[in-house]
């Protein structure tokens, strides 16, 4: 009785149809780093413009797979370079809207309580034996995994860390890991750190010089129906009210290069 | 829906049969003694062992009270051989001489020629006989036997019948044996125990318990065609007999003299085959009962044919065919019907 | 394209169903036959992972897999190391995900047994242990058919439980519907079509396999069923 019952709530729910897209609306698929600061820009918008934007937090392989197959959205922050490219590439962009937004920065993350020395020994802190298991994003297809290993490999530290390793399938992922104590590290994004959820531990800053630069780019995409909101919404974030934000989410607007900072 | 089970009785070795119609609870007393239902209270015990005592508290499982029981549906393992639903209950012995007392049980009631078949590849009479021999391979302390032989033929019935008694011969264990047909009563021919809405209403002999039914359940299963609700308009004591006036008419009959005063009302059951019929008005009979009435059917029943006769009060009437075609016997017809004081019978409703 | 993932996904999918097939009988036989006023409580407990999204269940179960939890307490304890991202642990959380599809088609069997057939094994003398085996099973092969083969193909497919507490680690815990969501992931789907075509094709010809044999053996049991 109880499976037929919860079999018909399925069902209902599935049916019930999703709100209709309104005209005043714009839709935005995001990188799952920008959880935190994305509900702060979109209110802030909000408020000047009346627009309304409604965000989806995904890993940015998801979303673009979603996109490629046509996904209906307006606008999408991705966590990198690549996929936004690659959808200007395939004719799915509106020529001349990709941008860089934000550089992004990982950090080494710890519980309360972990004796790890990080500020001296750096990422060779990691090599000790009361770290069981580091969480990061995977590689194969989230950029702040990619950048960790880097990280490791340009430290030197690879090779020995490499058991420990386990993938979540996005930060937000790996930072669960970390968070339910079944890692004892974590190499996360900055701006996941950066927020009131995350202050029962420690993050150490690794040193830029060990990764590529995470770049992040938008691209307005080319199926949107509300073409001059999702620029201006663009131009937004890109401006003194978004950087600001930005800012204060651990992201750092100020290190995009001029060069990429792209046609507004 | 509540049902109130309240006995007491006592069966010695042999063929005890517990009669009674549907829902009178023979089948639930005998689930109490086999131990499958728990009763609130009292006491059970089987050849000198106590296997339910409230006051004592002791409830002996099903398991462990020697009792037999042989339900209406059988229930014989269907994914067993016939030999292994008979040697279920020896599990206890050794393999040879499981293997011993089965088959001497089988030949006994003679099955052992179906040992390996399933329960479903065996007919009905079969089926009841494995389910005989696996209740008695354990040499209960009691065998109780649920409408056991429903569904089977007369000769089939005997047979099955001859061979439990002989079993019985030797053995000499108490067996009740619950049934609603009267005439498995009187071929049984053994002890009888009425049961009606849970209580016990007569025991006895079955001419004792069948012939003169104290409870108009009873009368009807026990064959009485006509139940006739009246009052009593007049006691006479000296004479042993009163007069019942039936209800819906202004008829008047003669009945037994029975422990009721004037205005009570009762039931008096007649059998079809007691009245005797009359297509002229009878002259100089003994007996005191002669109504006229009109016939208002006639229905051949194979051997006897049964008339409704309207005489104020509907009668149902049983005369041969032969009398039939005799008499010229047809709807609408005069009679006289005529009924003796001692084929009436005082039936509690 | 290396077998690796598939292999291990039929090696959670064997080890998670005899876990279950062994601890679901004893629990499905108290389920069917007790007259306990509270067996509905433990039975929508037994229920409740078909309503939990896979990924909440699995969530809930890395927290309890952590080192305040109680699973992760009593592992470090005994082991040494964590549960999480193990195959032990995944063995746990698929036991717990697959619950109900193993001790459902139990109880319903055990259910539709004559009870006049326990009964009457009871007055033969029969404890409750020799009936359950000598009766109550040989007539209930059809629901333990139904409850291995479900077991093993929910766990086979198992997917969000997988993801929240496996950590993605090849050989261990990288199960074939990871390795395919990965390869979608990384925008090969050239290998993804591959190993979701390898993994269509093995279950197919297991299901079947026991579909097959379990018809005939089901038939033949029906007619042996029937009871005058």
């Amino acid at each position: 009785m109880l499976i037929r019952s919860s079999l018909v709530l399925a069902l209902l729910v599935s049916v019930v149809p999703p709100k209709a897209a309104r005209a005043q609306e714009i839709r935005v698929a995001a990188a799952s780093d920008l959880r935190f600061a994305m509900p702060e820009l979109a209110a802030k918008f909000e408020k000047q413009t009346g627009i309304r934007v409604s965000v989806t937090y995904e890993s940015s392989g998801s979303s673009f797979s979603q996109l490629q197959n046509g996904a209906p959205f307006d606008l999408f922050f991705s966590a990198d370079m690549e996929y936004p490219r690659k959808l200007e590439a395939a004719g799915l962009a509106v020529p001349g809207t990709l941008c860089t937004y934000a550089v992004g920065r990982i950090v080494v993350w710890t519980p309360n309580g972990a004796k790890l020395d990080l500020p001296r020994q750096g990422l060779n802190a990691l090599r000790d034996s009361s770290v069981q298991k580091i969480a990061i994003a995977n590689p194969e297809y989230a950029p702040y995994g990619r950048a960790a290993i880097a990280a490791l490999q340009k430290a030197g530290i690879y090779a020995q860390v490499k058991a420990k390793l386990v993938y979540g399938e996005n930060i937000s992922q790996a930072a669960q890991f970390v968070q339910s104590g079944n890692a004892q590290a974590g190499i996360l994004a900055e701006s996941i750190v950066k927020s009131s959820s995350m202050n029962d531990g420690d993050a150490w800053e690794i040193p830029l010089a060990l990764y590529p630069p995470l770049e992040q780019a938008a691209v307005v995409l080319k199926s949107t129906a509300n073409k001059e909101k999702a620029v201006s919404f663009l131009q937004f974030v890109k401006g003194g009210d978004g950087r600001a934000v930005l800012g204060k989410y651990g992201f750092h607007p100020e290190d995009v290069a001029p060069s990429r900072a792209g046609a507004t | 829906m509540f049902f109130v089970l309240d006995v007491a009785i006592e069966a010695p070795p042999g063929i005890t049969i517990l009669f009674g119609p549907s829902g009178a609870g023979k089948s639930t007393l005998l689930d109490c003694i086999a131990g499958v239902l728990r009763p609130d209270e009292g006491c059970i015990s089987a050849a000198g062992l106590v296997l339910y005592d409230s006051q004592r508290k002791i409830n002996l499982r099903p398991n462990a009270r020697s009792v037999a029981y042989v339900f209406q549906s059988l229930a014989l393992f269907p994914h067993m051989t016939a030999e292994e639903n008979v040697a279920y209950g020896l599990a206890a012995l050794p393999r040879d001489e499981r293997k011993l007392r089965a088959t001497e049980i089988m030949k006994a009631f003679a099955v052992d020629k179906f040992r390996s078949r399933k329960p479903a590849e065996v007919s009905g009479g079969e089926r009841q006989r494995i389910a005989l021999a696996r209740s008695l391979a354990t040499r209960p302390r009691v065998l109780l036997l649920d409408e056991p032989l429903t569904g089977l033929d007369a000769h089939l019935k005997a047979a099955i019948l001859d061979d439990l008694r002989t079993w019985n011969a030797a053995h000499r264990i108490p067996i009740l044996y619950v049934t609603h047909s009267r005439e498995e009563v009187s071929a049984l021919g053994e002890r009888v125990v009425a049961i009606d809405h849970g209580r016990v209403v007569s025991e006895g002999t079955p001419v004792e318990v069948l012939d003169a039914p104290r409870r108009k359940r009873i009368a009807q299963a026990a064959g009485f065609e006509n139940l006739l609700n009246g009052s009593v308009a007049d006691v006479r004591e000296a004479d042993g007999v009163m007069r019942v006036r039936l209800d819906g008419s202004q008829l008047e009959i003669e009945v037994p003299l029975g422990f009721s005063a004037v205005g009570h009302k009762v039931c008096v059951a007649v059998r079809a085959g007691d009245i005797l019929l009359a297509t002229q008005p009878p002259q100089g009979l003994s007996a005191r009962n002669v109504m006229e009435g009109r016939i208002v059917a006639v229905e051949p029943r194979g051997f006897l044919t049964q008339l409704r006769v309207d005489c104020g009060t509907p009668f149902l009437v049983h005369v041969t065919p032969s009398a039939v075609r005799a008499l010229e016997l047809a709807p609408g017809q005069r009679v006289w019907l005529v009924l003796k004081t001692h084929s009436c019978h005082l039936v509690e409703s | 394209m290396t077998l690796e993932p598939l292999l291990l996904s039929i090696r959670l999918a064997l080890v998670v169903s005899v876990i279950l097939l062994a601890g679901g009988l004893p629990f499905a036989y108290w389920l069917a036959f007790s007259r306990w006023r509270g067996k509905f409580l433990l039975e929508t407990v037994v229920a409740l992972p078909l309503v939990l999204p896979p990924t909440v269940l699995g969530f809930y179960v890395l927290v309890a897999m952590g080192p305040q939890g109680p699973l992760g307490r009593f592992w470090q304890t005994f082991f040494g190391h964590g549960l999480a991202f193990t195959f032990e642990g995944l063995v746990i959380a698929s036991v717990l995900y697959s619950l109900p599809f193993a001790v459902q088609p139990l109880v319903a069997s055990f259910e539709s047994v004559d009870r006049k057939l326990l009964d009457a094994s009871a007055v033969l003398g029969a404890g409750r242990a020799r009936t359950f085996l000598r009766v109550v099973l040989p007539l209930s092969i059809p629901g333990v058919v139904t409850a291995f083969v479900l077991s093993f193909a929910h766990t086979i497919g198992e997917f969000g439980v997988v993801l929240m507490v496996g950590g993605n680690l090849p050989g261990i815990t990288r199960t074939i519907s990871i390795a395919i969501y990965d390869q979608v992931q990384s925008l090969d789907y050239g290998q993804a079509n591959r190993m979701a075509l390898l993994l269509l094709i093995f279950s197919f010809v297991v299901l079947s396999v026991v579909y097959g044999f379990h018809r005939r053996v089901g038939r033949d049991l029906g007619r042996r069923l029937w009871t005058p």
